[in-house]
Protein backbone atom coordinates (compact mmCIF):
# COMPACT_ATOMS: atom_id res chain seq x y z
CA UNK A 1 0.00 0.00 0.00
CA UNK A 2 2.93 2.31 -0.58
CA UNK A 3 1.73 5.82 -1.36
CA UNK A 4 -1.85 4.86 -0.61
CA UNK A 5 -3.67 7.08 1.86
CA UNK A 6 -6.85 5.12 2.57
CA UNK A 7 -8.25 5.04 6.09
CA UNK A 8 -9.88 1.57 6.02
CA UNK A 9 -12.96 3.25 7.54
CA UNK A 10 -16.31 3.43 5.76
CA UNK A 11 -19.51 5.16 6.88
CA UNK A 12 -22.76 4.07 5.24
CA UNK A 13 -24.44 7.44 5.46
CA UNK A 14 -28.05 8.54 5.11
CA UNK A 15 -28.65 11.07 2.39
CA UNK A 16 -29.74 13.72 4.87
CA UNK A 17 -26.19 13.79 6.28
CA UNK A 18 -24.61 13.98 2.81
CA UNK A 19 -26.98 16.66 1.50
CA UNK A 20 -28.19 18.27 4.74
CA UNK A 21 -31.02 20.77 4.79
CA UNK A 22 -29.94 24.25 5.87
CA UNK A 23 -29.03 24.35 9.53
CA UNK A 24 -28.88 20.58 9.92
CA UNK A 25 -25.83 18.47 10.78
CA UNK A 26 -23.34 18.29 7.89
CA UNK A 27 -22.26 14.69 8.33
CA UNK A 28 -20.25 14.58 5.10
CA UNK A 29 -18.05 17.44 6.27
CA UNK A 30 -17.44 15.81 9.64
CA UNK A 31 -16.72 12.41 8.12
CA UNK A 32 -14.41 13.88 5.51
CA UNK A 33 -12.47 15.86 8.07
CA UNK A 34 -12.16 12.76 10.27
CA UNK A 35 -10.78 10.74 7.35
CA UNK A 36 -13.71 8.41 6.78
CA UNK A 37 -14.90 7.25 3.40
CA UNK A 38 -18.61 7.68 2.74
CA UNK A 39 -21.07 5.35 1.06
CA UNK A 40 -24.24 7.34 0.51
CA UNK A 41 -27.60 5.67 1.06
CA UNK A 42 -30.32 6.41 -1.50
CA UNK A 43 -32.57 9.44 -0.95
CA UNK A 44 -35.87 8.64 0.68
CA UNK A 45 -37.91 10.36 -2.03
CA UNK A 46 -36.92 7.85 -4.72
CA UNK A 47 -39.49 5.16 -5.63
CA UNK A 48 -39.30 2.04 -3.44
CA UNK A 49 -38.15 -0.24 -6.26
CA UNK A 50 -35.34 2.14 -7.24
CA UNK A 51 -34.23 2.44 -3.61
CA UNK A 52 -34.24 -1.34 -3.29
CA UNK A 53 -32.00 -1.81 -6.33
CA UNK A 54 -29.64 0.94 -5.12
CA UNK A 55 -29.39 -0.71 -1.71
CA UNK A 56 -28.43 -4.01 -3.36
CA UNK A 57 -25.36 -2.25 -4.77
CA UNK A 58 -24.54 -0.59 -1.43
CA UNK A 59 -24.83 -3.90 0.40
CA UNK A 60 -22.60 -5.80 -2.03
CA UNK A 61 -19.89 -3.17 -1.69
CA UNK A 62 -20.27 -3.02 2.10
CA UNK A 63 -19.91 -6.80 2.21
CA UNK A 64 -16.57 -6.58 0.41
CA UNK A 65 -15.26 -3.91 2.79
CA UNK A 66 -16.49 -5.78 5.85
CA UNK A 67 -15.08 -9.15 4.78
CA UNK A 68 -11.69 -7.56 4.09
CA UNK A 69 -11.44 -6.12 7.60
CA UNK A 70 -12.39 -2.50 6.96
CA UNK A 71 -14.44 -0.79 9.68
CA UNK A 72 -17.98 -0.25 8.38
CA UNK A 73 -20.48 1.82 10.38
CA UNK A 74 -23.94 3.21 9.71
CA UNK A 75 -24.61 6.91 10.18
CA UNK A 76 -28.34 7.45 10.10
CA UNK A 77 -30.88 4.73 9.45
CA UNK A 78 -32.46 2.77 6.64
CA UNK A 79 -34.59 -0.32 7.26
CA UNK A 80 -34.22 -1.37 3.65
CA UNK A 81 -30.46 -1.48 4.12
CA UNK A 82 -30.79 -4.12 6.82
CA UNK A 83 -32.66 -6.41 4.43
CA UNK A 84 -30.03 -5.83 1.73
CA UNK A 85 -27.16 -6.54 4.14
CA UNK A 86 -28.91 -9.67 5.41
CA UNK A 87 -29.20 -10.91 1.83
CA UNK A 88 -25.39 -10.83 1.49
CA UNK A 89 -24.79 -12.36 4.94
CA UNK A 90 -23.38 -9.16 6.37
CA UNK A 91 -24.03 -8.21 9.98
CA UNK A 92 -25.75 -4.99 11.00
CA UNK A 93 -22.98 -2.41 11.41
CA UNK A 94 -22.47 -0.26 14.48
CA UNK A 95 -24.92 2.60 14.12
CA UNK A 96 -25.39 6.19 15.21
CA UNK A 97 -28.13 8.66 14.38
CA UNK A 98 -26.21 11.76 15.38
CA UNK A 99 -27.82 14.96 16.50
CA UNK A 100 -24.64 16.99 16.67
CA UNK A 101 -21.13 17.21 15.27
CA UNK A 102 -19.67 16.44 18.70
CA UNK A 103 -21.77 13.28 19.05
CA UNK A 104 -20.69 12.08 15.62
CA UNK A 105 -17.02 12.81 16.31
CA UNK A 106 -17.16 10.99 19.65
CA UNK A 107 -18.61 7.95 17.92
CA UNK A 108 -15.99 7.95 15.18
CA UNK A 109 -13.15 8.36 17.66
CA UNK A 110 -14.45 5.45 19.72
CA UNK A 111 -14.04 2.98 16.88
CA UNK A 112 -11.21 0.43 17.05
CA UNK A 113 -8.37 0.38 14.55
CA UNK A 114 -9.65 -1.60 11.55
CA UNK A 115 -8.29 -5.09 11.12
CA UNK A 116 -7.28 -4.31 7.54
CA UNK A 117 -5.13 -1.42 8.71
CA UNK A 118 -3.06 -3.89 10.75
CA UNK A 119 -2.84 -6.39 7.92
CA UNK A 120 -2.10 -4.13 4.99
CA UNK A 121 -0.26 -1.06 6.25
CA UNK B 1 -32.07 22.08 -8.01
CA UNK B 2 -28.69 21.01 -9.41
CA UNK B 3 -27.49 17.45 -8.93
CA UNK B 4 -24.02 15.96 -9.51
CA UNK B 5 -23.81 12.21 -9.95
CA UNK B 6 -20.27 11.45 -8.86
CA UNK B 7 -17.94 8.48 -9.10
CA UNK B 8 -18.01 6.41 -5.94
CA UNK B 9 -14.38 7.10 -5.07
CA UNK B 10 -14.92 10.85 -4.82
CA UNK B 11 -16.63 10.18 -1.49
CA UNK B 12 -14.72 7.01 -0.66
CA UNK B 13 -11.08 6.64 -1.63
CA UNK B 14 -11.06 3.29 0.19
CA UNK B 15 -12.63 1.83 -2.95
CA UNK B 16 -9.53 2.51 -5.03
CA UNK B 17 -7.15 -0.13 -6.33
CA UNK B 18 -4.18 -0.65 -4.01
CA UNK B 19 -1.88 2.34 -4.32
CA UNK B 20 -4.55 4.63 -5.75
CA UNK B 21 -6.08 6.31 -2.71
CA UNK B 22 -5.13 9.97 -2.92
CA UNK B 23 -6.52 10.71 0.55
CA UNK B 24 -8.09 9.00 3.56
CA UNK B 25 -11.72 9.11 2.51
CA UNK B 26 -13.46 12.04 0.82
CA UNK B 27 -11.71 13.65 -2.17
CA UNK B 28 -12.31 17.20 -1.05
CA UNK B 29 -11.16 19.20 -4.11
CA UNK B 30 -14.24 18.05 -6.02
CA UNK B 31 -16.67 17.65 -3.14
CA UNK B 32 -15.93 21.02 -1.55
CA UNK B 33 -16.43 22.79 -4.87
CA UNK B 34 -19.78 21.09 -5.49
CA UNK B 35 -21.04 21.98 -2.04
CA UNK B 36 -19.77 25.55 -2.20
CA UNK B 37 -21.78 25.99 -5.40
CA UNK B 38 -24.90 24.49 -3.80
CA UNK B 39 -24.95 21.27 -5.81
CA UNK B 40 -26.64 18.19 -4.45
CA UNK B 41 -24.35 15.11 -4.51
CA UNK B 42 -25.42 11.62 -5.50
CA UNK B 43 -22.77 8.89 -5.36
CA UNK B 44 -22.73 6.19 -8.01
CA UNK B 45 -21.60 2.66 -7.11
CA UNK B 46 -18.02 1.62 -7.93
CA UNK B 47 -18.48 -0.99 -10.67
CA UNK B 48 -15.06 -2.54 -10.10
CA UNK B 49 -15.31 -2.88 -6.32
CA UNK B 50 -18.14 -5.41 -6.13
CA UNK B 51 -17.00 -7.28 -9.25
CA UNK B 52 -13.27 -7.80 -8.69
CA UNK B 53 -12.93 -6.70 -5.08
CA UNK B 54 -10.51 -4.70 -3.02
CA UNK B 55 -7.55 -6.92 -3.88
CA UNK B 56 -7.87 -6.30 -7.62
CA UNK B 57 -4.87 -5.41 -9.76
CA UNK B 58 -4.57 -2.21 -11.72
CA UNK B 59 -6.19 -3.09 -15.04
CA UNK B 60 -6.97 -1.73 -18.48
CA UNK B 61 -10.22 -1.76 -20.45
CA UNK B 62 -9.44 -4.99 -22.27
CA UNK B 63 -9.14 -6.89 -19.00
CA UNK B 64 -12.60 -5.74 -17.88
CA UNK B 65 -14.27 -5.89 -21.27
CA UNK B 66 -16.13 -9.17 -20.82
CA UNK B 67 -19.79 -10.01 -21.19
CA UNK B 68 -20.06 -10.66 -17.45
CA UNK B 69 -18.56 -7.31 -16.49
CA UNK B 70 -20.73 -5.45 -18.97
CA UNK B 71 -23.82 -7.15 -17.51
CA UNK B 72 -22.67 -6.05 -14.06
CA UNK B 73 -22.22 -2.47 -15.30
CA UNK B 74 -25.62 -2.61 -17.03
CA UNK B 75 -27.27 -3.57 -13.75
CA UNK B 76 -25.70 -0.59 -11.98
CA UNK B 77 -26.38 1.73 -14.92
CA UNK B 78 -30.08 0.81 -14.87
CA UNK B 79 -30.45 2.17 -11.34
CA UNK B 80 -28.31 5.24 -11.92
CA UNK B 81 -30.07 6.04 -15.21
CA UNK B 82 -33.45 5.78 -13.48
CA UNK B 83 -32.27 8.25 -10.85
CA UNK B 84 -30.86 10.63 -13.47
CA UNK B 85 -34.05 10.37 -15.54
CA UNK B 86 -36.19 11.22 -12.53
CA UNK B 87 -34.09 14.33 -11.91
CA UNK B 88 -34.23 15.38 -15.55
CA UNK B 89 -38.00 14.90 -15.59
CA UNK B 90 -38.25 17.32 -12.66
CA UNK B 91 -36.31 19.90 -14.67
CA UNK B 92 -33.22 19.68 -12.51
CA UNK B 93 -29.74 20.38 -13.87
CA UNK B 94 -27.66 17.19 -13.85
CA UNK B 95 -23.93 16.64 -14.36
CA UNK B 96 -21.77 13.55 -14.11
CA UNK B 97 -18.26 13.47 -12.64
CA UNK B 98 -16.08 10.49 -13.51
CA UNK B 99 -12.43 9.56 -13.08
CA UNK B 100 -10.02 10.09 -15.93
CA UNK B 101 -7.76 7.18 -16.77
CA UNK B 102 -10.15 4.63 -15.28
CA UNK B 103 -11.08 1.59 -17.39
CA UNK B 104 -14.61 1.89 -15.98
CA UNK B 105 -15.23 5.49 -14.92
CA UNK B 106 -13.21 7.46 -17.48
CA UNK B 107 -15.27 10.08 -19.32
CA UNK B 108 -12.66 11.48 -21.72
CA UNK B 109 -9.57 9.41 -20.93
CA UNK B 110 -9.52 5.69 -20.25
CA UNK B 111 -6.78 3.06 -20.27
CA UNK B 112 -6.16 0.53 -22.99
CA UNK B 113 -3.53 -2.09 -23.78
CA UNK B 114 -4.63 -5.12 -25.81
CA UNK B 115 -1.45 -7.01 -24.89
CA UNK B 116 -1.89 -6.77 -21.14
CA UNK B 117 -2.54 -10.02 -19.30
CA UNK B 118 -0.86 -12.82 -17.40
CA UNK B 119 1.62 -12.26 -14.61
CA UNK B 120 1.58 -8.55 -13.68
CA UNK B 121 4.84 -6.84 -14.47
CA UNK B 122 4.28 -3.62 -16.35
CA UNK B 123 6.52 -0.71 -15.50
CA UNK B 124 5.14 2.56 -14.16
CA UNK B 125 4.39 4.94 -16.95
CA UNK B 126 3.36 2.25 -19.41
CA UNK B 127 1.45 4.04 -22.16
CA UNK B 128 -2.05 2.74 -21.52
CA UNK B 129 -3.86 6.09 -21.30
CA UNK B 130 -5.96 6.84 -24.34
CA UNK B 131 -8.90 8.97 -25.40
CA UNK B 132 -12.22 7.29 -24.67
CA UNK B 133 -14.84 6.36 -22.12
CA UNK B 134 -14.65 3.64 -19.50
CA UNK B 135 -16.89 0.59 -19.79
CA UNK B 136 -19.38 1.65 -17.11
CA UNK B 137 -19.73 5.12 -18.63
CA UNK B 138 -20.42 3.51 -22.02
CA UNK B 139 -23.12 1.34 -20.50
CA UNK B 140 -24.64 4.29 -18.65
CA UNK B 141 -24.75 6.28 -21.90
CA UNK B 142 -26.56 3.38 -23.60
CA UNK B 143 -29.02 2.99 -20.74
CA UNK B 144 -29.82 6.70 -20.74
CA UNK B 145 -30.29 6.67 -24.52
CA UNK B 146 -32.73 3.77 -24.19
CA UNK B 147 -34.74 5.98 -21.81
CA UNK B 148 -34.62 8.94 -24.17
CA UNK B 149 -32.26 10.86 -21.91
CA UNK B 150 -28.89 12.12 -23.10
CA UNK B 151 -25.71 11.72 -21.10
CA UNK B 152 -25.43 14.79 -18.84
CA UNK B 153 -22.53 17.21 -19.09
CA UNK B 154 -19.47 15.33 -17.90
CA UNK B 155 -15.99 15.87 -16.57
CA UNK B 156 -13.49 13.61 -14.84
CA UNK B 157 -11.26 14.26 -11.87
CA UNK B 158 -7.65 13.84 -12.91
CA UNK B 159 -5.77 12.95 -9.74
CA UNK B 160 -4.95 9.42 -11.03
CA UNK B 161 -3.17 10.81 -14.11
CA UNK B 162 0.62 11.27 -14.08
CA UNK B 163 0.30 14.85 -15.32
CA UNK B 164 -2.44 15.79 -12.81
CA UNK B 165 -2.76 19.55 -12.41
CA UNK B 166 -4.93 20.51 -9.45
CA UNK B 167 -5.68 23.97 -10.82
CA UNK B 168 -6.67 22.60 -14.22
CA UNK B 169 -8.91 20.02 -12.54
CA UNK B 170 -10.63 22.73 -10.53
CA UNK B 171 -11.09 24.90 -13.62
CA UNK B 172 -12.68 22.01 -15.49
CA UNK B 173 -15.03 21.31 -12.59
CA UNK B 174 -15.97 24.98 -12.32
CA UNK B 175 -16.68 25.10 -16.04
CA UNK B 176 -18.89 22.01 -15.77
CA UNK B 177 -20.99 23.60 -13.04
CA UNK B 178 -21.74 26.73 -15.02
CA UNK B 179 -25.38 26.68 -16.10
Amino acid sequence: MEGDHRSFRIALTSDRYVNPPPGELDGLAVLGEAGWGVMQLPPEDYPAELRRSMLVEVAEQAEEFSRRGYDVVLIGDDEGLMDALHAVNTARPAQLVPASEAELLDFLRSRPVPEAAHLLK
Amino acid sequence: MSVAFVAHCLLNQNSKTDGGAACAGVYSPAVDLLRARGWRIEQMPCPELAFTGLNRFWAVREQYDTLAYRRHCQRIAASVAAAIASRVERGEDVVLIGVEGSPSMGVCITSSDPRRGGRPGWPDGAGELTVGEGIYVEELRRELQSRGVGLPRVVGVTHPLPDHDAEAERAALESLLEP
